[in-house]
């Protein structure tokens, strides 16, 4: 009984501060203030006329898909050699390719601003997405991996007696039953690769600020309106509704804690 | 006959180059380079040769960076206890309910995963500002009289680390406590050992690996958060990670930010270590796999 007490306090510990971004985005004055004055909508629409805040938003969303998507891509045939070549120092790649997960993530920040720097691609998009591709593989690796050493072998071996060619047999036979943990590992992979901060605060250029950096500005500079709780409530409600959508068809907990 | 088997030799790495080539180029090659530039002077002298120690004796020289060292340890230290504490009893709960309340406390607890750190971060921002929420509450209750200290304080910080980082104890801690038998603890309750007595003697041990790994997850994230703490505590906050983007990105001074990156890890991992071993000692187990 007090088990359960605690943990619906620790439940509403953890709403109050997302909950709490809306009546003070709902204030018709400039600044931020709680209680709010005046009621109003006016932020919200503010939202979609702040177009610094927009195209950093398109940019954050074009920067998880293609760094998912590439992850993903780049995973799956690494999986499957992984998981059934016996190959020498596998367990030695498997680390290697896991290992962005271990360190802090400021030290690799830190390690690209001036490696891209070396290479002359400081402050470039493409950069950016090669930093979240680094760090969304081991990611997207660890959770194909897990449907991949699911599977059950003997029904490629049927379809191969059976006479279907390599490429038949992993279309038809091996991708439908991988299909799941693929999505799962993209959508995944997109959520954390468009919430991340650390990367794109060391190595995006001024110009080319990602939604969290753009908000991370304006809350650190100072001269905040209520525009960005405004965003921010409307990134909470979009967060909430994907995770239960997620948790009803895929299932959060599989995937998440997956491979640990 | 020679042909396929030279394929089925070469598939497996021409499937695994790609990723291989990736974490060459942009994870291990920037990584030693960082390491070297933290060996190198910003301004060496004319004729030195590259190799200097003078970024590492300058901030193991100084007090002011054992000190900063010692607060974002101790920042690690605290996080991590209470992200566990909360975590596991989270985590207890979820695996022991089901429906509507398990999809709330689900939802409720894991969402800083699922929503930016910044919105997070803001909302606490926002409850502890002087004349905010929490201190018009406490005011109205009487507990206290006169604007909070507690936006710029430590304990703040602790508690939106902590906020940040319950979601991947939880999510550990639960795949953990799902593979504790229910047969073993109705054991325990049927040979009469009280709630505190069965959590101490079978559940503890039983989801040690997963403690183990939630804690090194959590406490190497709380030590090396820059967002939290330069919101929280702001710009005058003596943390590692602070100074780090400091020198690189004001100062620019990449070798001193370089040699405190590398401090940074090495005591993360000389603690993980640490904390592997003793709790492999103290449970006479085997080797946990780390995260």
């Amino acid at each position: 009984m007090i088990l359960r007490v605690f943990v619906y306090i620790v439940v509403a510990l953890m709403v109050a501060p997302i909950i709490v971004t809306l009546p003070v985005a709902l204030t018709s004055a400039g600044i931020i203030r709680f209680p709010p004055q005046g009621l109003s909508l006016q932020w919200f629409i503010g939202i979609f006329q702040d177009q610094l805040l927009m195209a950093a938003a398109w940019r954050s969303f074009l920067l998880a898909t293609l760094a998912a998507g590439a992850a993903v891509v780049i995973s799956i045939p690494c999986a499957f050699a992984i998981e059934r070549s016996r190959m020498p120092g596998r367990t030695a790649m498997e680390t290697l390719i896991t290992s962005p997960r271990t360190i802090p993530q400021i030290v690799l920040a830190l390690g690209l601003l001036i490696w891209f720097e070396t290479l002359g691609m400081a402050e470039t998009f493409f950069g950016l997405v090669l930093a979240h591709l680094v760090v969304s593989v081991p990611f997207a690796f660890r959770t194909v991996l897990v449907s991949v050493s699911g599977l059950d072998r003997r029904l490629e071996w049927s379809s191969a007696i059976l006479g279907a060619g390599p490429l038949q047999t992993f279309f038809r036979v091996t991708a439908p039953q991988i299909k799941t943990g693929v999505i799962a590992a993209f959508i995944f992979t997109f959520i954390l690769s468009f919430n991340n901060v650390t990367l794109a605060l060391f190595l995006s250029g001024i110009g080319e600020r990602t939604l969290p950096v753009e908000m991370f500005q304006r809350m650190y500079v100072g001269g905040m309106t209520p525009v960005i709780p405004a965003a921010a409530f409307v990134l909470a409600v979009v967060g909430a509704v994907l995770f239960v959508v997620l948790d009803r068809t895929i299932g959060v907990f599989r995937y998440l804690a997956g491979g640990e | 006959m020679d042909g396929t088997s030279g394929l089925r030799r070469v598939a497996p790495l021409l499937f695994i180059a790609p990723v291989i080539v990736l974490m060459a180029a942009f994870f291990a090659l920037p990584v030693a380079d960082l390491l070297s530039m933290s060996f190198q002077a910003k301004h060496p002298e004319a004729g030195a040769g590259g190799f200097s120690l003078v970024n590492y004796a300058k901030i193991l020289g100084d007090l002011w960076y054992w000190q900063m060292l010692g607060n974002s340890l101790a920042l690690g230290f605290c996080a991590t206890l209470t992200s566990l504490a909360i975590g596991y009893a989270v985590a207890w709960r979820l695996t022991h309910c089901g429906g509507w309340e398990r999809t709330l406390i689900a939802l409720a607890c894991l969402l800083p995963i699922f929503v930016n750190v910044i919105v997070g971060i803001l909302g606490w921002y926002i409850l502890m500002l002087p004349f905010g929420v929490i201190q018009q509450a406490l005011d109205a209750l009487g507990l206290i009289h006169g604007p909070l200290r507690w936006l710029r304080s430590f304990w703040a910080l602790v508690g939106v680390l902590t906020y940040e980082h319950v979601p991947f104890a939880v999510l550990i801690l639960a795949a953990s406590l799902q593979n504790v038998p229910a047969d073993k603890i109705a054991a325990a309750r049927i040979l009469g050992a009280s709630g505190p007595r069965i959590l101490w003697t079978v559940l503890l041990p039983l989801s040690m690996p997963g403690i183990v790994a939630s804690s090194i997850l959590v406490f190497s994230l709380s030590v090396s958060s820059y967002l939290v703490p330069i919101l929280i505590t702001g710009p005058r906050g003596q943390f590692i990670p602070i100074s780090i983007y400091s020198y690189a990105a004001e100062l620019l001074d990449w070798n001193m930010a370089g040699a405190l990156a590398f401090i940074l890890l090495v005591v993360v991992v000389v603690l993980t270590y640490l904390f592997i071993a003793l709790s492999n000692r103290l449970t006479r187990r085997g080797e946990w796999s780390m995260v």
